[in-house]
């Protein structure tokens, strides 16, 4: 019981000193893109990225989809980490070929595409910005059921 | 009276190749066996235009050693990936593939337990085990979740158990209307995902997946089919809830033609057979039980559970410890979740004793023969029906004379052949 409960509270302690150095930390599930943004994003999408991801963000057997398995393996982080990956090593065939501003662009249409709302502040594209924005999957009480069934 | 000629050669016995019209480059084959024509083209190396020599399968009443029954859990809107709040459990369902549950496994897997994913559990529930359960928990392990799966029975008891095992990923899997435009999409990622996954067990001891040839035979020429809606019929899945004519159903193969292998025609030089239109192509074929074995065993390796239960309503969802659960109930979840856009489709399937060394498959008359290391599969199907047959049948018992005069019909093309004489 001790011994697990240790590197709880150390993360908890971790925690509080990060929140209290910094802005409080919104969500992905706040609003943090606009309609505009993510329009454009998928523009950029479609011509960039969708030949190996896929149309409806699918992936293949072999290219990993950019759906609810690819929230779920960058959430709990910081979105900074995925801009900044983009920005390495996306488009595989040209990575590093879109500026920051269009990294943004695709994130608020991967986070629209991925049941995210859109809000009225534009998500930005420094890192500092983007690390105060935690990756969080949506709600799924907001969907179940809504969703047509065969989706 | 030459019947099947036995043929002794270096200790091995081989039964003479099918004769009719084949005979004498199978006989040619075998001569190219025998020392003294060591330097000969070896039977295994028909040159393109040359019959392909093969074992006559035995079709005689003996070897018919189990007919089984089976609904198909056809859904109209085709299969539903969609998802419930019970409680406080999130289940995502996976039900409803109608005949196409095999071949779609996977993709549709893939596509509920990303579902699952995407609340970031760390252990989830499956219930139900036939191929949509097991599939999707191996799935779920493969992406690092605990999982338990809950269910009456296992696989081998199962409605999977009782399918015929080919790669048919849009069979009675969805009616065109209520399914909508967007399900071709879905179909199509669930197909070329699966045909990749399958693809992955090719050549393991076993052989839980290979490929065999098929060959569709026929009297008159070779067409494909095709069945306008025919405007006398009034009723339709909209009015009635279940399809009344053929033209309801959605076809989707076309979309993944660039990968799996279309029928060729045979000339009357290539066709083996003693039928006058032939067709072949190569298909993709699920050996259950060596199939069943390697998931089983995989999911075990991985830490999986299994739990013997029955499930009563959703509300036993939420009684479960896991707060995340993928529903793969098949045909039950009918009842169990009242989806009554699950429409019973009756199908059943004879087995004759396994001949792996006549192993192809044969369709002639509507009549089909799948050579499987688990069994040789008799399907026969009424020829005016088309994907209409069984459907609204939830009568689960076997009719065994409909396999015995299936049996009959294709007896013709492995009646005794004509051997030539030396
Ligand atoms: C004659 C025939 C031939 C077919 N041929 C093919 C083919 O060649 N290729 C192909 O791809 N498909 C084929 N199919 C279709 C295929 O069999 C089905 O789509 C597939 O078996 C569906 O699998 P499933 O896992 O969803 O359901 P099932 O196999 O029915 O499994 C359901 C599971 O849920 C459990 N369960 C159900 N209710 C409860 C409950 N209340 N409580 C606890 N557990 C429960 C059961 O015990 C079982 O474990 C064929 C079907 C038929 C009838
Ligand atoms: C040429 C094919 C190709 C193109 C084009 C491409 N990607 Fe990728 N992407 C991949 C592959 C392959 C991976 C897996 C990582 C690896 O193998 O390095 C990947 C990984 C990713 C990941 C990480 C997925 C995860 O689950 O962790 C993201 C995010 C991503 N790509 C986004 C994009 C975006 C956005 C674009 C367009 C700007 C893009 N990709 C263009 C092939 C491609």
């Amino acid at each position: 019981m001790i011994q697990r409960a240790a590197p709880l509270l150390a993360a908890t302690v971790v925690a509080l000193i990060v929140i209290a150095a910094t802005p409080a930390p919104v969500s992905t599930r706040d609003g943090v893109y606009t309609a505009a943004q993510a329009a454009d994003g998928a523009r950029l999408y479609a011509a960039q990225c969708a030949m190996c991801h896929g149309r409806m963000l699918e992936g293949t057997f072999e290219i990993p989809g950019l759906g609810d398995r690819f929230i779920a393996q960058w959430s709990n982080a910081p979105l900074s980490n995925l801009h900044d990956y983009l920005g390495r090593a996306m488009p595989q065939f040209a990575p590093g070929s879109l500026s920051p501003g269009n990294n943004s662009k695709i994130i608020a249409f991967l986070l629209q595409a991925n049941g995210l709302p859109g809000g009225s502040t534009a998500l930005p594209a420094d890192p500092a910005a983007l690390s105060r924005v935690m990756v969080q999957p949506a709600d799924p009480r907001l969907t179940a059921g809504a969703v047509p069934r065969t989706q | 009276m030459a019947e099947f000629r036995q043929v002794e050669q270096a200790g091995v016995e081989r039964r003479a190749m099918l004769k009719g019209t084949l005979g004498a480059a199978a006989m040619m084959g075998l001569q190219a066996c025998a020392p003294a024509a060591r330097t000969e083209r070896p039977a295994t190396m028909m040159a393109p235009g040359r019959k392909t020599a093969l074992v006559p399968i035995r079709i005689t009443r003996d070897q018919l050693i189990d007919v089984k029954c089976c609904i198909r859990p056809l859904r109209a809107a085709g299969p539903n990936l969609g998802s419930d709040v019970v409680g406080d459990t999130l289940v995502i369902h996976n039900y409803g593939h109608g005949g196409s549950g095999w071949s779609l496994s996977w993709g549709s897997a893939d596509i509920a337990v990303g579902k699952a994913l995407s609340v970031l559990p760390r252990e989830i529930a499956v219930v139900g085990c036939g191929i949509i359960g097991l599939t999707s928990a191996v799935m779920a392990q493969r992406a690092g979740l605990k999982v338990t799966l809950y269910a009456r029975e296992s696989i081998q008891q199962t409605r999977s158990f009782r399918a015929s095992g080919s790669f048919t990923p849009d069979s009675r899997v969805a009616l065109t209307d209520p399914a909508g435009p967007a399900f071709g999409d879905v179909w199509e990622r669930m197909a070329r995902f699966s045909w990749k996954a399958f693809r992955t067990y090719l050549g393991l001891p076993g052989h839980p997946v290979e490929f065999n040839d098929s060959y569709q035979l026929s009297d008159t020429p070779i067409t494909r089919r095709v069945w306008p809606a025919d405007p006398a019929i009034t009723q339709s899945f909209a009015t009635s809830g279940r399809p009344r004519q053929n033209s309801e159903f959605g076809h989707y193969s076309d979309r993944i033609r660039d990968i799996v292998p279309q029928a060729q025609p045979l000339s009357d030089e290539e066709n083996p057979f003693p039928v006058a239109h032939a067709r072949r192509s190569s298909h993709m074929i699920f050996n259950f039980a060596s199939y069943a074995h390697v998931m089983l065993g995989e999911f075990f390796e991985r830490g999986g559970q299994f739990v013997m239960k029955d499930f009563y309503s959703p509300a036993d969802y939420a009684a479960l410890a896991e707060k995340v659960v993928i529903n793969c109930t098949g045909y039950a979840a009918r009842d169990l979740w009242q989806d009554k856009t699950v429409i019973p489709v009756r199908g059943q399937t004879g087995w004759l004793v396994p001949q792996p060394e006549a192993f192809y498959s044969v369709r002639y008359r509507n009549v089909s023969l799948t050579s499987k290391r688990d069994g040789i599969v008799v399907m026969n199907t009424n020829p005016d029906l088309g994907e209409m047959l069984g459907v609204g049948d939830s009568m689960e018992l076997p009719n065994v004379a409909d396999i015995e005069q299936g049996l009959e019909i294709l007896s013709p093309l492995f009646s005794p052949p004509v051997v030539e004489r030396s």
